[in-house]
């Protein structure tokens, strides 16, 4: 082809390409609006006025200003034991997950350990196969581990594919700081909490948080086993609220009445209940969105 | 080398003394051995004790007897002809097979689309901050997204909001299963699409640079790019994911369906999943929750291995195993 006609193709191809750009960004940005304008109107609604909000003129910013949502949730004891039995369950959990998992993974890093196939086929197995709800629910109870915190944070510590991204992680650190470790007469102990440990805090960043926000989110293990009022994490109070008949108004004192009054709308209750639970994590997820999107990098590569 | 070398010795030894080798070793790297053994714990008791504890599917469980000294069931597969006689069961399995599909038919493609189509944004600043809102659907938990479901879906909800905006009349949608199917997998793709680009992003990122130069020079446009270069590069974390997904088709998220039931649809919507936690669990009939739970693991296991044989037979390289 002589050099004119390539000239041409190319304009067009130009041409074509930029239409196709700039509706490609119109579509990202509908995408995007998509995405985030749940949380918009939930927290439009959960600051507007009872009337405001039956009318559906809601959608984008609150409404002759509400607070009463928020007074009603915030002034329930049940929010703040809630808030504290979570955050109590998602940093022993957290803990547990990231310390066990963190030994298991670096003996089955070593290729000479003896049981490192075995408990490799034992770890595997698990990720095709389960016991199934009830069995595990038998296994629980027979430990007499309902109504505990260890119910909820140690069936689920440890996940094979967790053990099998840290083993790889680990695999990238150089062997030859750990036979220089070895020779200057460190145990694998020494190894594992005083080099692997502090030169893996990208991982321990990534999957701790990871760790974090799903024990956080779970509420189906304490549907399982978790029937005392007063041991319940916070998804447990946000189910009641969301999903009792007759709404917010049964779960809370005295908010039927302001209910009838058309002080408040069952609305605001459900709605500040909604940013209650989720508020901590959309706080601290600008902060540490970098991580996670890096931690199913290293899933991805390694794993 | 050497660990090849002390195996072949220990191929020639008899049994016994190879037992008493690899005992000593065990005892010699029993730093290591400690190491292994909590998480090993835990897995025994609450993965390996359950699967033990899929016994009882096939007893007459007595709390007191324990697992083992529960008498066997007459006939032994009792729990299972139970579920096969069931009146409900073909509709159970329909429904389950049924959401499973379609949910995959939309949340599998969607993060592959998704991440080419970033792929294809030139603006670095505005493709991460659209990467980032993507995520944050992720971080929600289930019974939010089902409560915004439920509260959206209301006669006076935003869905219906939307709806009279284009002249339709407002209708409860949480009611009957009418809308139930559009809801559940509506929002597992607006949950999972962002966060199940990252992986083929990840992919992507790889990318030898110089074939889209090569690429350039022969005058390829977007779509020739795409689909020779960014497709195939892509192609066999999608096989691997695919064979996943094939697996979980039967393992609908019955936690989300649990909270979307109420009492005008929860005949209608009912999976296995819920079926088994009714129950199971709340009306404590533990063998036949167990047959019927061991029923679908097993199904789930030979779709596993049958899509993976596939793959294998197809391309050996992107098979799982």
């Amino acid at each position: 082809m002589d050099n004119k006609g390539n000239r041409k193709i190319k304009n067009k191809i130009h041409v074509g390409s930029y239409t196709f750009d700039a509706i490609l960004v119109v579509f990202m940005i509908g995408i995007s609006i998509v995405m985030i304008y749940p949380f918009i109107n939930v927290i439009a609604i959960s600051l507007s006025s009872s009337k405001m909000i039956s009318m559906g003129a809601v959608t984008w910013w609150p409404k002759e200003f509400n607070f009463k949502g928020y007074e009603i949730v915030f002034g329930q004891s049940d929010i703040w034991v809630a808030y504290k039995n979570t955050i109590i369950y998602a940093v022993v959990g957290t803990a547990i997950n990231l310390l066990l998992t963190s030994m298991i993974a670096y003996a089955l890093m070593i290729n000479d350990f003896a049981l490192r196939k075995p408990l490799t086929i034992m770890l595997l197995i698990t990720m095709f196969f389960s016991g199934g709800t009830v069995p595990t629910y038998l296994a629980v109870q027979k430990f007499n581990m309902i109504n505990t915190i260890w119910a909820l944070v140690l069936p689920n510590a440890i996940s094979a594919y967790n053990v099998f991204v840290y083993r790889a992680f680990y695999k990238g650190i150089s062997t030859e700081i750990r036979e220089a470790a070895m020779v200057d007469g460190a145990s694998n102990f020494r190894i594992l909490f005083k080099i692997y440990m502090p030169l893996s805090k990208a991982l321990y960043a990534t999957f701790g948080l990871f760790s974090a926000v799903a024990i956080w989110n779970s509420f189906f293990d304490a549907l399982l086993y978790i029937k005392d009022e007063a041991r319940q994490p916070i998804q447990m109070i946000l189910r009641k609220v969301l999903f009792t008949s007759g709404a917010a108004g049964g779960t809370f004192d005295g908010v039927s009445e302001m209910m009838r009054q058309g002080i408040v709308n069952p609305k605001n209750v459900q709605y500040a209940c909604i940013i209650a639970t989720i508020g901590p994590i959309l706080l601290v997820y600008p902060f540490i969105q970098k991580y996670f999107a890096q931690g199913v990098q290293i899933g991805a590569v390694k794993g | 080398m050497k660990n090849q070398k002390s195996k072949a010795v220990n191929s020639k030894l008899p049994t016994g003394q190879r037992m008493v080798r690899f005992f000593r070793l065990v005892w010699k790297q029993k730093d290591l051995l400690v190491l292994a053994l909590p998480a090993t714990i835990l897995i025994a008791l609450f993965k390996y004790y359950p699967m033990y504890g899929i016994l009882i599917a096939l007893k007459d469980y007595k709390t007191k007897m324990g697992i083992w000294g529960s008498p066997w069931e007459v006939p032994l597969f009792n729990n299972f002809i139970r579920f096969f006689n069931y009146v409900d069961a073909g509709n159970l399995i329909w429904n389950t097979v049924k959401i499973g599909l379609v949910t995959m038919l939309f949340t599998f493609p969607a993060p592959i689309i998704f991440a080419l189509l970033l792929n294809e944004l030139r603006g670095k600043i505005f493709k991460s901050a659209v990467q980032t809102v993507s995520y944050i659907p992720y971080f929600i938990s289930v019974v939010v997204i089902a409560g915004m479901l439920n509260s959206f879906g209301s006669t006076d909800g935003l869905f219906n909001v939307i709806r009279q905006f284009f002249g339709l009349s407002a209708v409860n949608m949480n009611a009957g299963d009418k809308y139930f199917l559009l809801m559940y997998v509506g929002s597992a793709v607006w949950h999972g699409v962002g966060w199940g680009s990252i992986i083929y992003l990840a992919a992507l990122s790889n990318v030898d640079t110089t074939l889209y130069d090569v690429a350039n020079i022969d005058g390829a446009n977007r779509w020739q790019k795409v689909k020779n270069i960014a497709w195939p590069t892509i192609m066999p974390t999608t096989t691997i994911l695919l064979i996943m997904n094939v697996g979980n088709v039967l393992q609908s998220d019955y936690t989300k369906v649990l909270l979307m039931q109420n009492d005008t649809n929860r005949s209608l919507i009912d999976v296995i999943g819920t079926y088994v936690y009714r129950i199971g669990v709340e009306r404590g009939e533990f063998e036949y929750a167990t047959a019927v739970n061991l029923f679908v693991s097993i199904a789930s296991l030979i779709l596993v291995y049958s899509a993976n044989t596939v793959t294998r037979k197809l391309n050996p390289e992107n098979s799982l195993w």
